[in-house]
């Protein structure tokens, strides 16, 4: 199998989300509110506000024992993405296949995918301890009870939470929470997880952790994984290859490296400055795209983040053409640009210089074995418990150093 | 934290056969011991949370007790006047009567208002991500979570009879006990169909919070006032006993008094619709509009639901956290 997740054209509008509590005034109570959803339901629409695109035509390779990354900002469509992969929700549009599975039989995906999404309330149970939370999801899908002791212990000691494993949600961190919702990624040698941003909200050691446990057990096993961060240097650190994703499209693909490569002939510029003018002219010829933020006040601090071309001579003409005769700089830095950089990036300058094996809007086909890491065709549903750590071998090979820019 | 890069052990509990050895080649029997063996991680759950609130356990006896009360002193005061209602139909107990009457009520009101009530809480608790992101079907969920009243409310049953027996005078032929748990049964199926019609209301129509218009018209509205759980539906205007006869609570009532109350006839009509069928025993009335709710509400109820939570995963609302 040369891809254990491969969609195609896929894109997905929401025609908008709590309908019912949307606009709904005071005096719609009972009779009325429901004569009201009676109507719109009956119009096959739900929803007076206008649709969201949240996924435009994407189209995607993930193959067996890939670490994928997919970043991007808020409202980029990271979730929906990763929820249709996990069959939560269906596509508008397109098609795929997930674990050998199509997109159309989202209860058989299920069966083949670990998914943890640490949003909202994380689905813990709030009256059950850390380790009864992981149990009882072993038992959900099927796992036989002494089998769910085992595992539940071992993922619990993955996760460093064992000796915590009698506290109820209500007396263990946020961190902790989080890892005790990775604990029941862990139950399961399923041949995808799926991760919607495991380290949202985590402290750098607990963040670092969890990536170790990325880069760790769940890597070791052949697993597959595709996870979603903000944080691009993480990402960078930790995935084989990274997709970049503003506005429901993939604006760039590539390795980490490829991308940093991409993105060498760029340079980021910011400048803060206190109780100075607007420039009077258009930016210089190195200048590809700006950007600022104004903080009304006395002082009158705008907060300019630059894209140029990376030369000599960029910074002094970036310093010309923003400084004015009054006013004055309060912090100037000049950095190599992150993976959530090329968003601000014109299009015809993403793409340039052309790099093989990075590219916009489709897919690139890295190097990769015959072998499939992980067999598919077992599940979670299917054995009661997992694939298997036979059916997967240990990517070495896909094991990575990232190199310095 | 542990970040052990070492692969799973060959031999380690990832290799471990799972499951009886026919079980694989059988996934029909496979697939429902994986649904039963959800629902009683549910039910466990369940039992574990109303086992750690040991205050609870206190109050819900103690609830159980006055609830009770309140009906037997109610049916007490009345028993006099209200025994001349009952005609042949029912015997002239009126305790008899009334106890049958509470204790329909309570198990009906679990399997026609909770599906609803547990998918709002979940969906609202966040752990209806979880459940609809493991391989158990969509309905497993929902009977799951029903675990918790069902736990509360039909352990009520021995308790209103016992109570009613035993200090207020309350008698019951219990010699047609089959034929009352067949009845039961039915009444229990139709009553989930609808809950599941109330259920799938939640995610088809969007009613997300306040009541649920399902669950309000059928038992707070039309089963509560016309149903006869408290009076026979005799004492109404001809014309919303006919209404009542939409209802399965109707046919329960009339048919578990019919059988368990002492000195019930079977034989002699009440609903308008017995007497428009004269020719089929009231009791057979009873049997076929239940067996005929029951096939009709239930499937209704399953495809309802189904169609709800299928329309949520295309409009991105299933779950609370997008």
């Amino acid at each position: 199998m040369d891809h254990i997740i491969h969609i195609e054209g896929v894109s997905k509008i929401y025609p908008g989300v709590e309908q019912s509590l949307r606009g709904t005034k005071l005096e719609w109570k009972g009779p009325a509110l429901w004569a009201r959803n009676l109507a719109k339901a009956a119009r096959l629409t739900s929803s007076a506000a206008p649709p969201v695109s949240a996924l435009n035509n994407i189209t995607l390779t993930v193959h067996p024992g890939e670490v994928f990354g997919l970043v991007g900002p808020n409202g980029s469509g990271k979730t929906t993405l990763i929820k249709i992969l996990a069959g939560l929700i269906r596509p508008t549009s397109g098609n795929g296949v997930v674990a050998g599975i199509s997109l159309d039989h989202p209860q058989e995906i299920r069966k083949r995918v670990s998914y943890v999404s640490t949003t909202g309330w994380m689905g813990l149970e709030w009256p059950l301890t850390a380790e009864e939370n992981v149990r009882f999801f072993a038992s959900l899908c099927g796992m036989p009870t002494a089998m769910s002791h085992t595992r539940t212990e071992e993922a619990l000691r993955d996760v460093d939470l064992w000796e915590d494993r009698d506290k109820y949600p209500s007396q263990l961190s946020n961190g902790m929470r989080q890892r005790v919702i990775l604990a029941r990624a862990l139950l399961f040698r399923t041949p995808i997880v799926l991760l919607d941003e495991p380290t949202v909200g985590l402290d750098p050691i607990t963040a670092h952790a969890v990536l170790d446990l990325i880069r760790g057990p769940l890597h070791a096993r052949g697993q597959t994984i595709l996870l979603t961060d903000h944080q691009s240097i993480e990402m960078e650190a930790i995935a084989d290859r990274i997709a970049v994703l503003g506005s429901g499209a993939i604006a760039l693909m590539g390795t980490p490296a490829e991308l940093r490569a991409h993105l060498r002939h760029l340079t980021v510029i910011e400048i803060h400055t206190e109780e100075m003018e607007l420039p009077p002219g258009p930016p210089p010829e190195s200048v590809v795209a700006t950007a600022y933020t104004e903080r009304p006040g006395e002082l009158e601090v705008r907060a300019w983040r630059i894209h140029g071309r990376r030369s000599d001579t960029t910074l002094a003409e970036v310093l010309d053409w923003v400084t004015q005769p009054t006013g004055r700089v309060v912090f100037l830095a000049e950095s190599t640009p992150t993976l959530e950089d090329v968003l601000a990036l014109p299009t015809d300058v993403r793409q340039v210089p052309d790099m093989p094996g990075v590219l916009v809007g489709e897919t690139t086909v890295p190097e990769h074995t015959d072998q499939p890491l992980c067999d598919s065709s077992t599940d979670i549903g299917a054995t009661g418990a997992d694939v298997g750590s036979s059916a997967c071998r240990p990517p070495a090979d896909r094991v990575k150093k990232v190199e310095a820019p | 934290m542990t970040a052990s890069t070492k692969p799973s052990s060959p031999t380690g509990p990832g290799n471990a056969p799972t499951g009886t050895p026919d079980t694989a080649s059988s996934p029909s029997r496979r697939s429902w011991w994986r649904e039963a063996a959800a629902l009683w991680a549910f039910g466990l759950r369940e039992y574990r949370i109303w086992q750690s609130y040991r205050v609870n356990q206190v109050l819900w006896l103690t609830n159980l007790f006055v609830t009770t009360l309140l009906f037997f002193l109610l049916g007490k005061t009345l028993a006099g006047s209200a025994a001349q209602l009952l005609g042949p139909a029912y015997g002239t107990n009126y305790m008899s009567f009334v106890v049958i009457g509470i204790t329909i009520n309570v198990f009906i009101n679990t399997n026609l208002s909770d599906p609803y009530i547990r998918i709002q809480r979940s969906y609202f608790n966040g752990t209806m991500d979880l459940f609809l992101l493991s391989p158990m079907s969509i309905y497993t969920p929902l009977l799951g979570l029903m675990t918790k009243s069902i736990l509360d409310d039909y352990p009520r049953l021995f308790f209103t009879f016992g109570f009613g027996m035993l200090f207020f005078g309350a008698t019951f032929n219990f010699s047609s006990w089959p034929l009352a748990l067949l009845f039961t049964a039915l009444f229990l199926a139709a009553g989930f169909g609808i809950g599941l019609l109330s259920a799938s209301s939640f995610y088809l129509l969007n009613i997300k919070k306040g009541v649920e218009p399902v669950q309000f018209v059928v038992q707070q509205l039309l089963a509560t006032l016309l149903a006869g759980a408290y009076y026979p539906v005799t004492v109404l205007p001809r014309a919303l006993q006919w209404v009542a006869c939409l209802i399965p609570h109707t046919y329960a009532y009339d048919a578990l008094r019919r059988l368990l109350d002492p000195g019930a006839h079977i034989d002699a009509p009440v609903l308008p619709i017995q007497y428009a069928l004269p020719g089929i025993s009231p009791i057979a009335v009873d049997g076929l509009a239940l067996l005929l709710l029951s096939l009709v509400l239930l499937p209704l109820g399953f495809l309802a639901y189904g169609t709800g939570i299928e329309r949520a995963r295309r409009n991105g609302t299933l779950t609370r956290w997008q």
